[in-house]
């Protein structure tokens, strides 16, 4: 056998598959289910990978990767699947984070032996795996439906895997309704698309289903078609990828999952909406003449109002999963920030700012993906070894759980885009997007650019202050808990998983210009320009903006400096503070007797500040019960309790869904019971549809 | 465009020098407009010597983090250094980043100094880091704002390219743009700097302290770090006022002569600066906590009115 | 993408735009700053920018009646308003607006709004060629910064300043847009409605405070019957 990415494709499909039916095969047996899912999923996914970056790096030798995976059984529906640039990038994010994610599993699941069964989690989650594999490949459009519903319903039974609690399945039905009013807008959407071929070439077969076909389909559509078709597929890729005001099940929903599969969920499965939007803003939509200038608008503010608020929200947790997926609206937000600049370049006519922001949005969903794995499988380990999501029983756990302590720092560096680390790279990308994208236009729109980049620095600056939390109170200081005072290194599969995603991270952070060159092909495709040269000077090894006054960056340099600066601290060391000793003493206690963890800052304390400033949006309550013998300032128990409004649950999605019931009751006025009614209202929509055909 | 060991290693030595003389100045100027006599200028550098020759304590409950962040605060604030044209117009290490790493290089400090204020468990630490934090959230956007007002009258991001545009002829303070994001800079120094009327930095053990809280329980050659590279951050921070909003004087070759003039200058409005430095902290009473973001909010709105009249006034 | 740094302009137009930005960061500072006391110096402050603008546009264009204008503004608004509202304000003890309904940074978002607006509003007329017309932006900018200051605020002499600042912005657009084409009438016309206002609404205060013991005008919903 050849080592072909055809080749390798079908390994992994047969592989997922294989895995997927052993698990089932295996429900009563514990550790053989483990390592065969897993395993199979860890094989399956490092073929995908090697695949991803064939396509990628010998794109001219490959081309378009075709294959037919199953002979059509139904008209319009054909199985067939085709690897372009921007879908073999898409294969290397989940192919990358599913295997990390499958050998992590491999330690994880034993926690679960005994309790659920490992055999039924782990063929869904090759199921998962297989079904978001494929939505990034399928070429179909009935195909790329099906796929991603079988994904959506896998997703579903893995939200609620732990349905025991009541928090689970609430979350896991919030996730299922909202992710099929996405679907359902998804559909409409290509059923338009579907429309406009058929109407502009009279071929209203299956070729008219195929994204071949839909390429440039926004020359052939009329602008307010464009225009509908584009708001259907903003609204229901970005319910997947979880934009403000449509995210409310993201927060929900990802922080139950088991903490693999949060870690799947949160990392790869929302960036399949903006896999869809990339698809559908770039490649189908705009035509020769460029799309119009408020979709590039509508989708940086999103963008921008997204990072803030998810941002925001994230600081406000103190449930370490919940507080991970706010992040991920956050980045999400980042990543449309990009997509909305290239989209007005693309109006403007501006080719090579429009490539440098569209890859600055797709290096930062490559980037979200790696740490925000990371991050999630950190989560589980912590939860694994305390029992607890909740910060506030946490804490010491550094001493405890060094190596994932570290881990989850660089993770955490990582996120808050700090050099030299690779969410730095990505947001620098487009800091400069912005910043040059300020001399395209002569309109007032252009203000947008700057004031997109100081939010951006905001969410970048309360990111760091929401790690530096989550971080801080979870790893660092005593023990707030007996549970966390006596948690254990996890295993090594574990760390391994998450070691290689750290791996990633540093080289996505200190060798940008080299992956750069990888999406060549992908820009080429999309915007007809390759730009990685634009991008590198001085060998390869500074990254620099479009323009080379511009500015540039190297976070290599910076992390090799760096550590040659460290020779400066020793040798002052050497010189001066030759014969000192080093002595461990108690914590300064100010003359009390001693520390104890209930004195130390609380996660609700430390973003008390944040809280107060931004209280406008938070509305804080709060309740003091006190009871005291004497003076309030002697109290001998005390209750405190504080509580943060939710503003889009509570001001847009509780009075629609008390609407909706409301409408629901009133409707149940037709539901008579009895037959002849229901034959009457058959009858009348017959009678009506014949007069509607006349 | 390149690098130059020479000019990385005395650009460094020159950070390291100079930087406890501008604190030391700050403090004993303030003392004097204080009626007091201060201690002498150069104190500081006893003081960094005190601390490298002493026995260090560290907390129980310290983990490697807390090990960790003096190194990290003290090399960023040299990197950042390097990144900023301090006596020439080029920078030694423009080529390696400019406006955004410098930001993002002092956001790596500031995060590390925050975990190590958090690590030894102590409410004051918490207190600080998360103050720390808190402010610089809210301090970022103004900063980043007016350095974006100034990168896009230039068209770059690097300083050094910035500071060789400011030397042309059209370029001036009085600008109404340039003013106000000198304006928006400089309140933003001031809440990086922990200056008073955010931050008194002559407070020990108060309720108000921010940055003195996060460094409570170092000591020894760890506090030497820590302290050297606050100074060191307040340094560069003042050599970017300076710098931009007054291109006077620096050097454009590498001759002998050009470099002496630049390095008297570069002193000159350095001292300058502390100076308006000094007298903003005598006149001022520190804020409560919770009216910083009166301040600061007000930096960003004129940040944001600097960038609207580069629309205007072009 | 590269900008070219502004090329030199005339050095009166350089001043013009200096102050007129100042006086619009006054502004800014008025609309942040509770004392009243202070308040009063910041607008004593941003009349003399006014004057100053006057003063150099006079000079320019050789125009005597601008520099009555600025006469009479340095000594109208520079000097006797700002002094007797002090001691309007020393008279009623009360030194500081207890509370603005919105809070300072989120006025100062509107404030910045306001003024995106103005520069969208004057922007057609910036190409004209002429002495200080960039500064028509920064007035609108003051007249609605003036208007929200006026309504954020409790204390009617805190609105009455309020008041004053929309009528510096007037004043800018006059003298800067026109200081051919306005005739002098006109301008001392403004000048001395204005200051009547003020010296009334100045006793009115005296009297509200007298009947209510309070400056609050939230308070005068209770005169209805």
């Amino acid at each position: 056998m050849e080592f072909t990415p055809g080749n390798l494709l079908t390994v992994t499909f047969a592989t997922y598959a294989i895995g997927a039916v052993a698990g089932l095969c295996c429900l009563r047996h514990e550790r053989p289910a483990n390592l065969l899912t897993f395993g199979l999923a860890t094989l399956a996914s490092a073929c995908g990978l090697l695949a991803g970056v064939l396509c990628l790096a010998y794109s001219p030798a490959f081309g378009t990767v075709r294959m037919q995976l199953l002979p059509t059984l139904i008209p319009y529906l054909s199985f067939s699947i085709r690897v372009d640039a921007l879908s073999a990038f898409f294969l290397v994010v989940v192919s990358a984070v599913a295997l990390a994610i499958s050998i992590y599993s491999l330690g994880y699941m034993r926690g679960f032996y005994g309790r659920k069964s490992v055999g039924l989690l782990g063929a869904f989650y090759n199921v998962m795996l297989l079904a978001t594999t494929l939505v990034f490949l399928a070429d179909n459009a009935f195909f790329f439906l099906m796929v991603w519903e079988i994904m959506e319903l896998t997703a579903y039974c893995l939200v609620s895997f732990e349905h025991e609690q009541a928090e689970t399945r609430r979350a896991g039905v919030l996730f299922f309704v909202m992710s099929h009013i996405g679907t359902g807008c998804i559909m409409l959407g290509f059923l338009m698309l579907f429309q406009a071929y058929g109407h502009a070439t009279g071929d209203y077969g299956s070729a008219a289903y195929s994204f071949d076909n839909f390429h440039a389909l926004g020359d052939r559509m009329s602008s307010g078609s464009r225009d509908a078709a584009f708001l259907l597929f903003l609204a229901g890729f970005g319910i997947k990828s979880g934009i403000v005001p449509l995210h409310t099940w993201l927060p929900a929903a990802h922080p139950v999952a088991p903490s693999n599969v949060s870690a799947f969920l949160s990392g790869v499965l929302i960036k399949t909406g903006i896999y869809g939007m990339a698809r559908v803003f770039f490649d189908f939509l705009p035509g020769t003449a460029g799309p119009p200038m408020w979709w590039g608008v509508t989708v940086l503010s999103i963008g921008t109002i997204s990072a803030v608020l998810g941002v925001l929200y994230a600081l406000m947790q103190h449930d370490l999963k919940r507080l991970l997926a706010y992040h991920s609206i956050e980045n999400i937000g980042i990543i449309l920030m990009g997509f909305g600049a290239a989209l007005m370049f693309l109006h403007t006519g501006h080719p090579v700012l429009a490539s440098l922001a569209l890859i600055a949005g797709l290096y930062h969903t490559i980037n979200h993906a790696i740490f925000k794995a990371l991050l999630f499988l950190g989560a589980g380990a912590v939860l694994h070894a305390t029992h607890t999501r909740d910060m506030e029983h946490m804490g010491g756990l550094a001493k405890r759980m060094p190596q994932t302590a570290f881990f989850f720092l660089v993770g955490a560096v990582a996120i808050s885009a700090l050099p030299p680390l690779n969410g730095f790279v990505s947001e620098w990308l487009t800091y400069q997007s912005l910043l040059q994208g300020y001399g395209t236009t002569d309109s007032l729109l252009r203000l947008m650019f700057p004031i997109g980049g100081a939010l951006l620095a905001l969410t970048g600056a309360l990111a760091a202050a929401c790690f530096v939390k989550a971080f801080g109170i979870t790893f660092l200081a005593q023990p707030r808990s007996e549970h966390a005072a006596q948690a254990n290194e996890a295993p090594s599969t574990m760390l391994l998983g998450q070691g290689l995603l750290v791996a990633a991270c540093v080289f996505l952070g200190l060798f940008p210009t080299q992956f750069l060159k990888l999406l060549d092909p992908l820009t080429q495709s999309l915007t007809g320009l390759q730009i990685s040269g634009q991008l590198t000077v001085a060998n390869g090894l500074v990254l620099s903006g479009v323009n080379p006054n511009g500015g540039t960056v190297s976070t290599l340099g910076i992390a090799v400096l760096g550590l040659c600066f460290l020779s400066l601290p020793f040798l002052l060391r050497l010189v001066f503070a030759r014969g000192t000793n080093v002595r461990i003493g108690p914590t300064w206690d100010c003359g009390l007797q001693g520390l104890t963890p209930r004195m130390e800052y609380t996660a609700t304390g430390f973003s008390k500040p944040i809280r107060m400033i931004f209280k406008a949006l938070f509305r804080p309550r709060r309740e003091v019960q006190r009871e005291y013998d004497f003076s309030p300032y002697f109290t001998n128990t005390i209750r405190f309790e504080a509580h943060v409004e939710e503003v889009f649950e509570t001001r847009i999605y509780r009075p629609l869904n008390r609407w909706v019931l409301w409408a629901s009751r009133r409707m149940r006025a037709l539901q008579a019971g009895s037959i002849q009614a229901y034959l009457i209202y058959i009858f009348i929509t017959l009678l009506l549809l014949l007069l509607f055909a006349l | 465009m390149n690098l130059d060991p020479i000019s990385i290693l005395s650009q460094t030595a020159l950070l390291l020098a100079l930087a406890p003389l501008i604190t030391g100045c700050i403090r004993n100027w303030k003392a004097r407009l204080q009626n007091r006599r201060g201690p002498r200028v150069w104190q500081p550098y006893f003081d960094l010597l005190k601390f490298l020759r002493k026995d260090m304590v560290i907390s129980e409950h310290a983990s490697w983090v807390f090990s960790a962040a003096p190194y990290v605060v003290f090399i960023t604030a040299l990197l950042v250094g390097l990144m900023v044209p301090m006596v020439t117009t080029q920078a030694p290490l423009s080529l390696f980043g400019g406006v955004l790493a410098v930001v993002g290089l002092l956001a790596l400090g500031r995060f590390f100094l925050a975990l190590g204020g958090l690590d030894p468990g102590s409410a004051f630490g918490g207190m600080g880091s998360s103050r720390e934090m808190t402010i610089a959230a809210i301090a970022e956007p103004a900063l980043m704002l007016a350095l974006f007002t100034v990168a896009i009258t230039v068209g770059s991001t690097d300083f050094s390219y910035i500071v060789t545009a400011a030397q042309q002829p059209g370029w001036n303070l009085f600008n109404p743009t340039h003013l106000m994001a000198f304006a928006a800079l400089f309140v933003v120094l001031l809440a990086e700097t922990g200056r008073v009327p955010i931050d008194n930095p002559a407070t020990h053990l108060e309720l108000t302290m921010i940055h003195e809280a996060m460094l409570l329980e170092y000591s020894g050659r760890y506090l030497a770090l820590m302290e050297w590279g606050a100074s060191i951050k307040q340094l560069v921070l003042m050599a970017i006022l300076v710098n931009i909003f007054l291109p006077v004087g620096l050097a454009t070759d590498g001759s002998a002569a050009m470099l002496g003039l630049g390095l008297l200058i570069f002193l000159g409005k350095i001292l300058l600066l502390s100076a308006a430095v000094v007298l903003v902290e005598t006149v001022n009473a520190k804020l409560r906590l919770f009216r910083v973001p009166d301040l600061l909010s007000a930096a960003f709105v004129l940040a944001a009115m600097a960038l609207l009249s580069t629309f205007l006034f072009k | 993408m590269i900008m070219n740094p502004s090329a030199p302009t005339p050095i009166g137009s350089q001043i013009i735009m200096l102050f007129a930005a100042l006086m619009l960061v006054l502004q800014l500072l008025l609309v942040v700053q509770k004392m009243l006391l202070t308040n009063i110096r910041l607008y004593a402050l941003q009349s003399l920018m006014l004057t100053v603008i006057a003063a150099v546009i006079a000079w320019y264009y050789n125009a005597t009646h601008v520099y009555i204008v600025a006469v009479l503004t340095l000594v109208g608004k520079v000097i006797f308003l700002p002094w007797l509202l002090n001691r309007l304000v020393r008279r009623i003890k009360i030194v500081e607006e207890i509370e603005p309904l919105i809070n300072a940074p989120t006025s100062m978002l509107i404030c910045g709004g306001l003024t995106l607006l103005g520069y969208i509003v004057a922007r057609p007329f910036t190409t004209l060629d002429k002495l200080g017309n960039n500064t028509l932006a920064i007035a609108i900018a003051l007249l609605l910064t003036g208007f929200f200051l006026m309504i954020n605020r409790r204390k009617a002499i805190s609105q009455v300043l309020a008041l004053l600042t929309i009528e510096n912005g007037v004043m800018l657009a006059a003298v800067a847009l026109t200081s051919y084409g306005m005739p002098l009438v006109v301008e001392l016309g403004i000048f001395f409605d204005v200051m009547v206002a003020v010296m009334v609404l100045g006793i009115l205060v005296y009297r509200i405070r007298e009947s209510f013991a309070s400056m609050d005008t939230s308070k005068l919903t209770q005169l209805k019957g």
